[in-house]
């Protein structure tokens, strides 16, 4: 019966709720060449609500608020804007409109400051003068909302979810009065994302609209006031949290029940990967990493969760072979140690890393989808011999691959990676590491940015790896994830394994341990 | 409130929207590129014509003659085959993302290490002629190890550091040809002329020189290398995504260095090839037209070795009828060097069309 209260509700256009409507999209369709990203759109937002925007990747969530912020010019459909028609065909006629967005990816000018990057945006008037109000407000803005950040800092020494401050930052000096956050909470702590949705919370009681784009059906749940699903570029619903629950929401997002359960290690063996004493400094002197050790044993998954910045990027690196540690020592059981290994050394010792940074590390965007998939091979041999690759092979490879891992979007083999979205593309780098069967993996937030089904997929060769008998190191923000999935955890805080716990475990001790108080 | 006029109507031109296109067939993107030239041509023929060549003269210089004159054959062929290599030296540096801009420095560094060789007659006779290109290769790598080891070791960038050598280069040839290899019988600032055995010769049944075949086994060797080798694929990643590229394993290093190298050692043999297969001596200004027409052969190509050849005719055949142009229309040299550029320009231009799309919004 609810549902068809809630389906009448969807077939009234938001915007004949007058009163308090303040934006509303209607019929917007977005194609690119064949493939159609918005079908018919239509979304209403209320002055002073927070509203989540849920769906897959690849529902068209993303594209829908590229429409309204002027990135992508939609082929049909009209805007409004406080009732009046309005046309949005540039960045700048969003950000004098007062919509301003936070992107999923970052768009950062590396070598700046984190205050460069926020005047870049909103700079005014003489660069000192308005360097210093900018300073001024953005020092307001993080005590107002809670974040710690250190303005004076390159953004490229900031971690991920830094850098996402700074982004946020660089939307609320600006007084934007629409804010769209895609994907906010990806790579924040619960901590940080409560803290975070408090801050939108009492922007929005200040007349602020927020929309916030999220696979996670808790975060729609616990923190908006109202709901849009979307699925396949079109709109499924809008409803209101109290009228659905997380079971009836799944199934409006994806049209069918996946719920992960946690299967716990059946056999751990013996120690197979020893990490010892890692150091090593960073470039203001300090330790990234330091005296950091632990062991993972055969058919275990040892998590390692922390708030981003506390040197995980660092250890990453260092155990896929691309930095060196200043000291200590890592061993694989069975072969010694390799701590001055090369990545190819590694990964035919069948060490592979799956980096949280896909698009530096992970994949090549401008080439092709065969050819991302196929390097690793190609490298090791697998295809021809030095003097003749054999494309062939590779393109029956890859085709194979594509419905092994259950890649979407595929229109062709030599299609651009970078046209995939973020979960397919993220199944295309399992499926490249994954073939040459590891049997070691680290993987950094590897389900970053992934929606439920494309995570669980992920989770699903994690796990595999494990059984097979595998060690994996789990690094992640995300708790939840790591409680769901670890067979052991350890906490890194600034730069070390502060506390060990075997799942399952409690929660509020990890906290206190991921905030320093062990 | 807001400054912001709201508009609900598109004007005209806010009707076309460009968009990014995901992928062109190569059969569109070689005609769009086909239409870039053909424009580029046109605006060339139009430069020419202002300046007093008539449009009938030009079909007769650039067609015509070009085509039905055996000579004119035979000149271009010749011009066109150390074109080939120089294109296929920037190309190969490019397709590592090492912007070798000092290809001219490399050119005459490769045809100093020739001549060499042939001045002092070092090694037998036979053999000296293939003693010089492995010099002359040499002689163009070694000019590459500084910036290789600046952007190696202290992350210099090479563009700058290749191009500053580059005059190094010329007033290091400009001391030898006015010191010590200065013309002995007529003093004149070039070196003495090389004996029979130390140049490329014709071959006698094809009436082509020797050079051209040179060409034509590189291309087929950077083709192979570039395509189909297992370095070549390793290749495409470190152009498109280094840090990608070391994390897969591959190295970066080495794989910058093997590049810059290949370029460096092309780019000598490219000076042997003018040295030994055009001029038979080495002049002060044997490298001009060819060290920079490398770097826009290889642009134009897009680093890819079947199209160096073609780009490399092309401009083989400009600078044969520049050459014309010259003596009998009196049209300066920097006229061959505008329509260059203006084909260049033309050509990159019709690039974006094969990235983008207009399409027109309602």
């Amino acid at each position: 019966m609810s549902s068809v209260k809630i389906a009448k509700k969807s077939i009234v256009p938001e915007a004949d709720d007058a009163s308090g409507t303040m934006l509303v999209l209607k019929n917007i369709v977005k194609t690119f060449g064949n493939f159609t990203a918005l079908d018919d759109v239509s979304f209403g937002l209320k002055k002073g609500e927070v509203h989540a925007l849920l769906g897959e990747n690849g529902a068209g969530k993303s594209s829908l608020m590229n429409v309204l912020c002027g990135l992508y010019a939609a082929n049909s459909g009209a805007i409004y804007f406080d009732g009046q028609p309005v046309l949005i065909s540039k960045p700048s006629d969003a950000h004098s409109l007062g919509i301003g967005m936070v992107h999923q990816h970052y768009k950062l000018v590396k070598t700046f400051t984190a205050l460069e990057n926020i005047q870049l945006e909103n700079g005014a008037g003489p660069y000192r003068a308005s360097m210093k109000n900018l300073q001024q407000r953005a020092i307001e803005v993080c005590g107002r909302i809670g974040f710690e950040l250190e303005l004076d800092r390159p953004v490229e020494q900031l971690s991920v979810s830094e850098q996402q401050r700074v982004e946020i930052l660089k939307i609320l000096t600006a007084n934007a009065r629409i804010i769209i956050l895609d994907e906010p909470t990806a790579v924040l702590t619960d901590e940080e994302a409560n803290q975070m949705f408090g801050a939108m919370r009492s922007l929005a009681a200040t007349g602020c609209s927020v929309v916030f784009v999220t696979h996670k059906l808790r975060e729609a749940l616990n923190f908006a006031d109202r709901i849009t699903v979307m699925r396949a570029g079109r709109k499924i619903d809008t409803v209101l949290p109290s009228q659905v629950d997380a079971r009836s929401l799944t199934n409006l997002i994806v049209g069918e029940n996946i719920i992960e359960r946690p299967q716990r290690s059946k056999v751990v063996g013996a120690p197979k990967i020893s990490v010892s004493g890692l150091s090593k400094k960073g470039e203001n002197g300090f330790n990234t990493l330091n005296n950091l050790s632990f062991k993972v044993n055969s058919g275990e998954i040892y998590g390692i969760v922390g708030v981003g910045g506390n040197g995980q990027n660092e250890l990453v690196s260092i155990l896929g072979g691309l930095s060196r540690a200043d000291s200590g020592q890592i061993e694989l059981i069975d072969h010694g140690n390799i701590e001055n290994a090369e990545p190819l050394e590694l990964r035919n010792l069948g060490v592979t890393c799956i980096y949280s940074d896909r698009a530096k590390y992970g994949l090549a965007n401008d080439l092709s989808l065969a050819e991302n998939f196929a390097i690793s091979g190609v490298l090791a041999g697998e295809f021809g011999n030095r003097y003749w690759v054999n494309n062939r092979r590779i393109r029956s490879a890859a085709h194979q691959a594509i419905e092994t891992f259950d890649i979407r979007g595929v229109r062709a083999l030599h299609q651009k990676t970078g046209l995939l979205s973020g979960g397919n593309a993220q199944k295309l780098v399992i499926a490249r590491e994954f073939s040459r069967k590891p049997s070691i993996v680290i993987a950094h937030s590897p389900c970053r940015g992934l929606d439920v089904r494309a995570a669980s997929a992920v989770h699903k060769h994690l796990i595999h790896v494990r059984d097979s008998g595998g060690a994996v190191v789990l690094i992640s923000e995300d708790l939840d994830e790591v409680l769901q999935l670890s067979d052991r955890m350890g906490v890194m805080y600034k730069g070390t394994i502060v506390a060990e716990f075997s799942v399952p475990a409690d929660r509020n001790n990890i906290g206190r341990a991921m905030t320093g108080h062990a | 409130m807001r400054d912001i006029k709201l508009k609900s109507q598109r004007n005209l031109f806010q009707r076309f929207n460009l968009e990014m296109r995901e992928h062109m067939p190569v059969a569109q993107q070689a005609l769009v590129i086909a239409c870039g030239l053909i424009v580029g041509l046109i605006f060339s023929a139009l430069m020419l014509m202002v300046s007093g060549v008539s449009a009938s003269d030009l079909l007769n210089e650039f067609i015509i003659s070009i085509f039905t004159n055996s000579r004119n054959i035979n000149a271009v062929l010749s011009f066109s085959a150390p074109l080939i290599i120089v294109g296929l030296a920037a190309s190969i540096g490019f397709k590592a993302r090492f912007w070798n801009i000092g290809i001219e420095g490399q050119v005459i560094f490769g045809a100093i290490g020739a001549t060499v060789i042939a001045n002092y007659d070092i090694g037998p006779d036979s053999t000296r002629i293939v003693l010089m290109a492995l010099v002359a290769a040499l002689f163009g790598m070694a000019w590459m190890i500084l910036p290789l080891f600046l952007r190696l070791k202290l992350q210099v960038s090479e563009i700058i550091s290749t191009l500053l050598l580059n005059y190094i280069a010329f007033n290091f040839l400009l001391h030898m040809l006015y010191g010590a290899w200065k013309d002995p019988v007529t003093s004149f600032p070039n070196s003495k002329i090389y004996d029979m055995s130390e140049r490329l010769h014709k071959i006698a049944t094809l009436d082509v020189s020797v050079s051209i075949l040179i060409s034509i086994v590189l291309v087929i060797v950077v083709t192979w290398i570039l395509f189909f080798s297992r370095f070549g694929y390793a290749m495409k990643f470190v152009y498109a995504n280094p840090s990608m590229a070391k994390a897969v394993g591959i190295n970066f290093g080495i794989m910058l260095s093997v590049a810059a190298l290949a370029s460096g050692a092309l780019a000598g043999l490219t000076g042997f090839t003018i040295s030994a297969g055009i001029d038979s001596r080495l002049t002060q200004g044997f490298f001009v037209g060819y060290g920079f027409s490398g770097i826009l052969i290889g642009f134009l190509a897009r680093n890819n070795p079947l199209l160096v050849v073609f780009f490399s005719l092309m401009m083989a055949i400009l600078m044969v009828a520049g050459q014309t142009l010259q003596v009998f229309y009196q049209i300066p040299f920097a006229m061959v060097q505008l329509i260059q550029a203006t084909i260049v320009i033309c050509v990159a231009a019709s690039e974006f069309f094969i990235h983008h799309r207009i399409q027109v919004v309602s």
